[in-house]
């Protein structure tokens, strides 16, 4: 199919239909989507769902039950905790990885929104108003960009994690809200810059200026002009940001300023499994294996729903066949 | 069209500029003993080192009075060729031996060791400590570092010749001899240094640490450092004016740094290395399974122990549960320490009762402590007032994370006293310094600890847990403990010093401000080609009798 | 566009000072000292001795110290772990490595994700967007620290390809630039994708395909140079910090790079050595980010970083 035998499209200028009708059928219609979706949904709910049994003390499958079973075990069908082997202390390796998912993709997506709403915030004032106001925010940006990340991140625990937690009455929810806030504290910064640097190519385009001769307000040029054009970036950007903010939390954790053991992430269970896993002379192959595939598919089916949203949002996508 | 394509060009031909600025290429031949470090060396100023690894390093190319022996660690001659000692053991007479020369040719004199000892009393490091064994030399270094006028001379070091060398000690030190091989006594050769001294405002002079770089730094051990990569690898090669030439064995010595355990591991399984030197528990654990010939595993000098908070109250006025002894015991003996040796550890660690390791002190004699009891840990905590853990206040165990092992058996302590004890234990995870500021302002409940032995000397461990110890991390305070290493301290008599200590250590072993888990070993991996390594607790190798036998 | 560079340029003292000014304020309050183990506490009378030597028993003395130190020699002291070594001999002989492996990362990333982006845009839906996308995201999907130890496990040894681990000739950075280079190529992988079917669908394309020009040559030469835009942004903190290094790659392959300084001068709270690492990284920053701007402007003219504001 050549670009002859498309329909042509009015100019970018306006939106998509966004009636709910049309975006719905789409959704339906796309396969990658419907797919990605479905991955991400079973992952989910079986993370969520299990939770009652994986946050029991008592229950095979519960992520801190010590001993429940034998230390260092394969993989076997023996029991259904079994299923994927035991830990270092003898503890159910998928019960670890379900609940594993729930703290990891919580992470993952609270650091999506945070760089979501900062990151696109500032990257659209500062393109679209340019001027010191754009050299004001971008300066902003790049000393956030320089300080010492760990630094931070260490002082902002010891800052918050105190209070927090006498605020909340639970150590491991001060810890897990602190967390997200030190990882989406820089994750906005790239997504700033990425959108910025948009709004900059978009705004030299004609038809901004052309919304702007029509005397359109800014807020109107802003939301259905210049955000529908931005979405495909910001999308693909924000299902990126989810991946290095699942893998950021594992490299806190590495260093002692991440999730609260026995309290289990991906990261850290994969961090946990690399040396029994990869060592020359004996491997357990399975404490690496579970976490990283379940990283791995999470995050693959992640961005392709990016993508397929990304695609349904972008205006002329659909023009997009050479 | 070529536009486009000069991207990439350009970033090619900066990558093989790169390669170049980056100075890859030429390898120095492969020494004839190569070994792995896990870190670099902190610093080879002798009165500034604390590390293992620079220690290490330190004992092959230095060479103090006394030198260890490699496979008894008895204090041999090194640069004296004797000592004479006063009845009351106070006045340590040595003569040095006149062909001892340092590394450039310049024969080793006592003003070398007197000009050492100086420095490290005038910029003290963590070791300077060791030398106030000496006749007023804490005096000096305090009132130096106060800025107050004070006279060299009055330290207990004299020089009636430069072959002689005089020290006076206030009370005898039955273990001084072996103080003579710990670098914090090594000398230092002055004239090489000047270079590097800066004279500050008020007189004072300091040298710059750049004194170890080579080529600068002259030493007077078996070895002298010619190559030093910074984070890459060091480079010893043999000083030929070293007096006793003919009994060091290997020509050069390589020292890598890798960091990470399989990557060590891999360099070593595939013979790029001789000796694997500290191997993490990530890969020991799995040799230690494997009953491999080429893995070594022996008793340390260490004790890894729970580090409880005997203060009155804990930070935020809480009242402490752990200032009551019977609180502690009852937590001790609930730990079945056996599953954390052989199920997490899994390093040949036998489980511990007492504090001070067993057999490394010849004719010290540990008591075993309080051993694993169920019922009556119950019964001692429902003495204490809290029946079946009932009421127990929630207390926190912080430790750092970084350390699989260390993460392990603290998430295991915490469980045992849930199932055994029925009291909660919240865990915190913390940084390495920001751990170390909680502890050292007692700003804690628990931690985890461990102490390793500086001297040949029990009090090496016992002195931790004086009153006014700066490292008694539990602020545990007992008079009757004090009185006992006190008495030992000025006691001249080995066996009696032996027996008050020994009592001192049951104190501690009774009253548990930290409960022992287990007395920590040390593991090296290498072939049976490789001569001359000893197996001693305390890490401690003398490179100057180590080779390879390489088939010809 | 020479006077908004200069401006720029004019902005970068201020910029660092103030980055300077806010990792020392941070590097001061962090509790933690720099002297001593980890394991015992360092008797008060050396720590204080050593103190002094640095010029950091006070903030004092410490702002009154270094900062002129910097200005006018170019000079971070002394690092305070390494004590035998200033701060700038660490950077001098670490920088060079890693900034090779970054140029030779990026030089991998850049190709090849650009690549696999454009591949996958045009052919949008099929086969091979999805298997494409797939590869490039594996690298981003699993952990770093697992990547580079399953690359050094299968491709050393014995009768391997390549060393294991260290530092040198060119064999030695294959494994680590492959290591480092798949985030950024995931990245660019995905940005040049989305880019591209923008670019795609846009009026000039069409007409150009009317005009009978071959796909080809409508990608080669007038759709790439549009999509790199997104890839640019991208690149600028991308390249700054792909150039000071990796922590994780440098240890899997121990390799003497910059980049575990970032993390090990901040656990042991070297606070030169922080200082000098912040202020190295800041310079690569800035300098990549306005040479990613003037960039923007060569790529596609229209843009006009010199813009007023527009309201």
């Amino acid at each position: 199919m050549t670009a002859l035998d498309q329909p042509i499209l009015a100019d970018a200028v306006e939106a998509p239909p966004d009636t709910p009708d049309g975006l719905f059928t789409r959704i339906r219609r796309s396969r990658r989507i419907r797919f990605s979706f479905a991955v991400l949904m079973l992952i989910l709910l079986s993370s969520l769902l299990t939770m009652p049994l994986t946050l029991r003390s008592d229950h095979p499958w519960g992520y801190n039950n010590q001993y429940a079973l034998p230390v260092r075990v394969g993989p076997s069908f023996s029991a259904s905790a079994l299923w994927c082997g035991s830990d270092t202390l003898g503890r159910s390796l998928i019960g670890r990885c379900l609940l594993g998912g729930a703290a990891s993709l919580a992470i993952g997506l609270a650091a999506a929104v945070i760089s979501m709403t900062l990151g696109v915030a500032v990257g659209l004032v500062a393109g679209y108003r340019g001027g010191w106001i754009d050299a004001l925010l971008m300066r902003i940006v790049d000393i956030l960009y320089g300080l010492p990340y760990l630094l931070l991140v260490i002082l902002f625990k010891i800052a918050f994690e105190k209070p927090l937690s006498l605020l909340v009455r639970s150590e491991s929810a001060a810890n897990f809200i602190v967390l997200f806030i030190a990882i989406g504290i820089v994750s906005w910064l790239t997504m700033a810059r990425v959108v910025r640097g948009q709004v900059l190519f978009l705004r030299s385009l004609p038809f901004i200026e052309a919304c702007k001769a029509a005397g359109l307000g800014q807020w109107r040029i802003f939301t259905r002009h210049l955000l529908p054009n931005l979405v495909g970036p910001i999308v693909v950007y924000a299902t990126l940001i989810v991946p290095s903010a699942i893998l950021q939390e594992s490299f806190l954790s590495f260093l002692g300023i991440g999730i609260q053991p026995p309290l289990p992430t991906w990261g850290s269970l994969a961090a946990d499994g690399l040396s029994p896993a990869l060592n020359p002379i004996v491997s357990h192959w399975w404490m690496l294996v579970l976490p990283c595939t379940l990283l791995a598919v999470t995050l693959l089916a992640l961005n392709f729903l990016g993508d397929g949203l990304s695609d349904l949002f972008d205006p002329k996508a659909e023009a997009a066949k050479i | 069209m070529l536009k486009l394509l000069s991207i990439p060009l350009a970033l090619l031909l900066l990558l093989a500029a790169a390669v170049v600025w980056s100075g890859g290429g030429a390898e120095e031949p492969r020494a004839d003993f190569s070994f792995i470090s896990r870190t670099d060396v902190n610093t080879l100023d002798i009165g500034q080192m604390s590390y293992l690894a620079d220690m290490r390093v330190a004992y092959a190319i230095w060479e103090g009075l006394y030198a260890m022996h490699p496979e008894t660690l008895v204090p041999v001659p090194g640069v004296a060729s004797s000592h004479e000692v006063n009845p009351e053991k106070t006045v340590y007479t040595f003569h040095l031996r006149p062909e001892a020369r340092w590394s450039n040719g310049d024969p080793v004199t006592a003003h070398d060791f007197v000009f050492a000892w100086r420095r490290i009393l005038q910029s003290p490091g963590e070791y300077t400590y060791l030398h106030y064994y000496i006749s007023n030399a804490e005096t000096y270094c305090m009132r130096y570092a106060r800025k107050e006028p004070v006279d060299f001379k009055t330290v207990g070091l004299e020089v009636p010749d430069p072959y002689t060398l005089r020290v006076t000690l206030p009370n005898p030190v039955t273990f001084f001899l072996d103080l003579m091989a710990f670098p914090a006594f090594y000398p230092l050769h002055e004239k090489s240094m000047r270079p590097f001294a800066h004279v500050g405002q008020d007189g004072r002079v300091v040298y710059d640490q750049q004194f170890t770089r080579p080529p600068n730094l002259v030493t007077n051990g078996a070895f002298k450092l010619t190559r030093w990569e910074f984070k890459r690898r060091l480079r010893l090669e043999t000083n030929p004016r070293y007096w006793d030439i003919a009994n060091v064995k290997s020509r050069s010595i390589d020292m890598a740094i890798v960091e990470d355990p399989l990557t060590m591991l891999r360099r070593y399984e595939f013979g790029k290395v001789d000796w694997l030197a500290d191997i993490p528990s990530e890969i020991g654990s799995e040799l230690m399974g494997m009953n491999r010939p080429d893995m070594h595993n022996f008793p340390g000098f260490a004790t890894l122990f729970i580090t409880l908070n005997c203060k009155p109250t804990l930070s935020g006025d809480r009242p402490n549960p752990m200032a009551d002894f019977r609180i502690r015991q009852a937590m001790a003996i609930a730990i079945d320490k056996k599953t954390i040796t052989h199920t997490i550890l899994r390093m040949g660690e036998q489980p511990a009762t007492n504090y001070i390791p067993p057999g490394v002190f010849a004719g010290y004699q540990s008591k075993p402590g309080l051993a694993y009891n169920l019922p009556l840990a119950r019964r001692l905590l429902a003495d204490a007032g809290y029946p079946g853990g009932k009421e127990f206040p929630r207390l926190t165990f912080i430790f750092r994370a970084d350390r699989p092992a260390v993460r392990d058996w603290v998430q295991n302590v915490v469980k045992q006293w849930h199932t055994n004890l029925g009291i909660e234990v919240a865990l915190q995870t913390l940084e390495g310094k920001t751990l170390r500021t909680r502890v050292n302002a007692r700003d804690f409940d628990m931690a985890p600890g461990d102490w390793t032995g500086d001297y040949n000397d029990p009090s090496t461990f016992t002195d931790k847990f004086r009153s006014n110890s700066e490292n008694n991390d539990s602020a545990w305070i007992n008079e009757q403990y004090d009185r006992l290493v006190h008495a030992a301290a000025s006691e001249s008599d080995s066996a009696k010093r032996f027996r008050l200590l020994e009592q001192a250590e049951q104190t501690l072993n009774d009253q548990l401000p930290v409960i022992p888990l287990c007395h920590l070993t040390n593991s090296y991996l290498f072939r049976d080609n490789v001569k001359g390594i000893n197996l001693n607790p305390r890490n401690m190798t003398i490179f100057k009798g180590v080779y390879v036998q390489r088939k010809p | 566009m020479i006077r908004v560079i200069a401006f720029r340029l004019l902005q970068f003292p201020l910029v660092l000072a103030v980055i300077y000014l806010t990792t020392f304020m941070l590097v001061w309050v962090v509790p933690g000292s720099p002297f001593g183990r980890a394991e015992r506490k360092l008797d008060p009378i050396a720590e204080q001795a050593m103190k002094e030597r640095f010029h950091a028993d006070s903030w004092k003395s410490f702002l009154a110290y270094y900062p002129i130190q910097v200005i006018t020699k170019g000079d971070f002291g002394r690092s305070m772990q390494y004590q035998e070594w200033s701060v700038t001999d660490i950077i001098k002989v670490s920088l060079p490595v890693s900034v090779t492996l970054g140029i030779f990362a990026l030089t991998i990333g850049t190709i090849f994700g650009v690549m696999i982006g454009t591949l996958a845009a045009v052919n949008r839906g099929g086969l091979f967007d999805w298997l494409s996308l797939t590869i490039a995201l594996i690298g981003i999907s699993i952990p770093s620290f697992v990547v580079a130890a399953l690359l050094l496990a299968t491709f050393t040894g014995r009768f391997g390809l390549f060393p294991i681990g260290g530092c040198g000739g060119f064999r030695e950075m294959v494994l680590p630039a492959v290591a480092l280079s798949l985030a950024p190529l995931a990245y660019i992988a995905r940005l040049t994708r989305i880019s591209m079917l923008d670019v795609l669908g846009s009026d000039f394309v069409r007409t150009a395909r009317a005009k009978g020009l071959s796909r080809f040559t409508v990608i080669w030469k007038h759709c790439l140079r549009n999509a790199f835009l997104p890839v640019l942004s991208y690149l600028g903190p991308a390249a700054a910090a792909t150039f000071v290094g990796s922590f994780v790659v440098e240890t899997v392959f121990s390799i003497p790079g910059l980049g575990q300084h970032f993390v090990n001068s901040v656990k042991n709270r070297d606070q030169t050595l922080i200082l000098g690492t912040v202020m190295i990284y800041s310079v690569f920053l800035l300098t990549f980010n306005l040479l990613v701007d003037i960039a923007y402007s060569f790529v596609d003219p229209r843009i006009d970083i010199t813009a007023k504001s527009s309201s």
